[in-house]
């Protein structure tokens, strides 16, 4: 029983971390109609100024708070330099965006040469509750995806610059034509979806540690999560990352690692196959 | 029942002066239209015919390397320059095919290369089929991003599995795959290069003339208008998933080479590093041409080979940065500066009566 939940636990705080990395990812998508490549390198970015902060002396929440502004930065510059080159040309954008993906790696790699760095957790330690030991870490990993969700969903929903986003995903055209800036707007969005990335990255570190490839895992995974979901919309990718999310962290505790991460990979292609729009296609939210 | 559907497609085509007849009709007009791209073309494969006599014998060695990651460029081409395919998981198929041949002679002991080619060419072939009838054909049309990510993925699977599967030799891969014989003959250096050479020619041949057939010119049809090519009646995703095999089986073959090339396998062989470096290829080297993409394997293997241990960190910083100035500034990578944009995208020196073609930009 003691074992089932915190298998549980440790389900919940993997698919969280996904649903983190996918929600930047998918406010991206949705928006501009492009698949950004580099958002698994937006990761690594948020892991690597957080390792950097830390190396610097900073306390590591500290490290972490500047994580996502920092990558957000890098973000906003990227958009205004790049990626608004490519908005309309899904195929260009893959191609370009995967360019700068082998920039930000590489330029990665070669600060921190080939090796796993540590960042210890800023709460070590674990919750214990009937005898089951949560880490704390993870609870508090669970706690920030669940605020980060309900913040996004509140900024697209409640507010009037919500509304504006909103508007230019559904017809860029009048709402330029009613007068909001579209440039404006992918800007900023380009922006929030890099920041989030970066602090997935930030709260990751302490339990993957910091190596030149942890972006690419998290890149296949998280678009597997935005298209079985279905770009479009707020609710699907983080439901298809729940899904795509769970699956590979559940199954290994039945099936042995590297066939479990196969057999979600085929899984999701062919649900996507069965359900081209998404899982929530025809039900816009 | 496939096959029939794209035979009867391409002859309802053949409309009146279309066919190659008008011969004489090109040669009026060719003054004004000098060729550039063959006189590339023979550039490229003299030089490798006669590379062996001019280099020392460790470039000859490099020299067929370049031979067989020009095969594994042009079948990506293929599918992507000409069908408008993006593939992102092309190394699969040389992968899959390497590591069949290293086990065909660890295991089997069988090293022919009566055996092993067809071997080779059979796995990629049959591969891609699987792969590209599963993401291609169906009741809905895929998106370009789907068919993309399948392929990312099957790539990215492909190497982890290779990677932690002790059958295959896991992160090792496999070593000590022999030299290449047909009887008591063994292919070493020189016979080695002589017979990617003519490999790489023949492949070379037979993609030049399919995309020149009407097969090619509906593939390219495809690329550049796909929904008036459904309008037309063609059956789009048939069309591709015969491109995709094809290429596949390309893919597979120069995989085979690869392996005997340098004696063993390993898990990136299929892994997304190299499917994205063959893209990196062809877009540097011009897409949609074929010899683009060898001249784009020439330019960048030879690069990375005399830069890359003077800058070893710097240099995949490089590349990709390279990989991002052709895409904003270059589409038309390398074989653009040579080559006029007509001649690139164009009819292949064979105007219709349609005399100018739409823009191709997108695609290109």
């Amino acid at each position: 029983m003691a074992t089932a939940f915190n298998a549980l636990f440790e389900i919940l705080s993997f698919t969280s971390i996904m649903v983190l990395v996918v929600l930047g990812l998918g406010i991206i998508a949705s928006m501009m109609g492009i698949f950004n490549f580099a958002h698994g390198e937006f990761v690594l970015l948020g892991a690597y100024f957080t390792w950097l902060g830390h190396a610097y002396g900073l306390p590591v929440w500290l490290a972490m708070a500047f994580a996502p502004v920092a990558v957000g930065v890098i973000g906003l510059a990227l958009e205004r330099l790049v990626i608004r080159r490519f908005y309309d040309r899904p195929v260009m954008a893959m191609l370009g965006t995967y360019a700068l993906a082998v920039v930000i790696r590489e330029t990665v790699r070669g600060l921190i040469g080939g090796l796993y760095l540590n960042v210890p957790a800023p709460l070590v330690g674990s919750v214990t509750v009937d005898g089951m030991e949560f880490a704390q870490w993870r609870l508090a990993i669970i706690a920030i995806t669940l605020l980060v969700i309900f913040g996004s969903w509140a900024l697209l929903a409640m507010t009037s610059f919500g509304l504006r986003v909103r508007a230019s995903l559904e017809n860029p055209a009048l709402a330029r034509a009613s007068g909001i800036s579209t440039k404006a707007i992918y800007a900023i969005t380009f922006t929030f979806g890099a920041a989030l990335a970066g602090l997935a990255g930030a709260l990751v570190v302490p339990i993957f540690s910091l190596f030149a490839d942890l972006g690419l895992r998290f890149l296949i995974q998280g678009f597997l999560g935005v298209m079985l979901g279905g770009a479009g919309s707020f609710v699907g990718p983080i439901l298809g990352a729940g899904v795509v999310g769970s699956a590979s962290a559940a199954l290994p505790w039945v099936i042995s690692p590297v066939v479990a991460d196969v057999a979600v990979f085929v899984a999701a292609i062919g649900l996507m196959k069965l359900l081209p729009n998404g899982m929530l296609a025809g039900r816009r939210v | 029942m496939l096959n029939g559907g794209s035979t009867s497609h391409g002859d309802t085509m053949t409309a009146p002066g279309t066919k190659p007849a008008p011969l004489a009709g090109s040669a009026s007009t060719a003054p004004a239209l000098r060729r550039r791209l063959p006189l590339v073309e023979w550039a490229v494969f003299g030089a490798f015919a006669v590379l062996p006599f001019l280099l020392a014998d460790f470039l000859t060695v490099f020299a067929s390397r370049l031979m067989i990651l020009a095969l594994l460029a042009i079948s990506f081409d293929l599918v992507y320059g000409f069908a408008g395919i993006m593939s992102f998981g092309q190394a699969l198929f040389f992968g899959a095919a390497g590591y069949s041949v290293a086990l065909l002679a660890r295991d089997l002991g069988v090293s022919s290369v009566l055996v092993v080619l067809p071997a080779a060419l059979g796995v990629g072939l049959v591969l891609s089929w699987l792969v590209s009838s599963f993401l291609l054909l169906g009741r809905h049309p895929p998106s370009v991003t789907f068919v993309a990510l399948g392929t990312l993925t099957a790539a990215f699977a492909a190497e982890e599995l290779a990677r932690s599967w002790y059958y295959l030799g896991g992160q090792n891969g496999i070593p000590g795959v022999p030299q290449l014989t047909l009887g008591h003959f063994e292919f070493s250096d020189l016979a080695f290069y002589y017979l990617v050479f003519a490999l790489f020619a023949a492949v070379y041949l037979l993609c030049r003339a399919l995309v020149r057939s009407q097969f090619g010119l509906a593939l390219a049809g495809i690329r550049d208008q796909e929904q008036r090519l459904g309008f037309f009646g063609y059956r789009i995703d048939t069309f591709k998933t015969i491109i995709f095999t094809i290429a596949g089986a390309i893919a597979g073959l120069a995989g085979g080479l690869y392996a005997y090339h340098e004696g063993f396998v390993w898990p990136s062989m299929m892994g997304v590093v190299l499917s994205t470096q063959i893209v990196l290829y062809c877009l540097f080297g011009g897409v949609g041409t074929l010899i683009g993409a060898v001249l784009g394997v020439i330019a960048i293997e030879s690069a990375t080979y005399a830069l890359s241990e003077q800058l070893p960190t710097i240099w995949p910083v490089v590349l990709g940065i390279i990989l991002l100035v052709v895409i904003l500034f270059r589409p038309t990578g390398l074989i653009g500066l040579v080559v006029s944009e007509r001649e690139r995208t164009g009819d292949f020196g064979r105007p219709g009566p349609g005399a100018p073609r739409g823009t191709s930009s997108d695609a290109a």
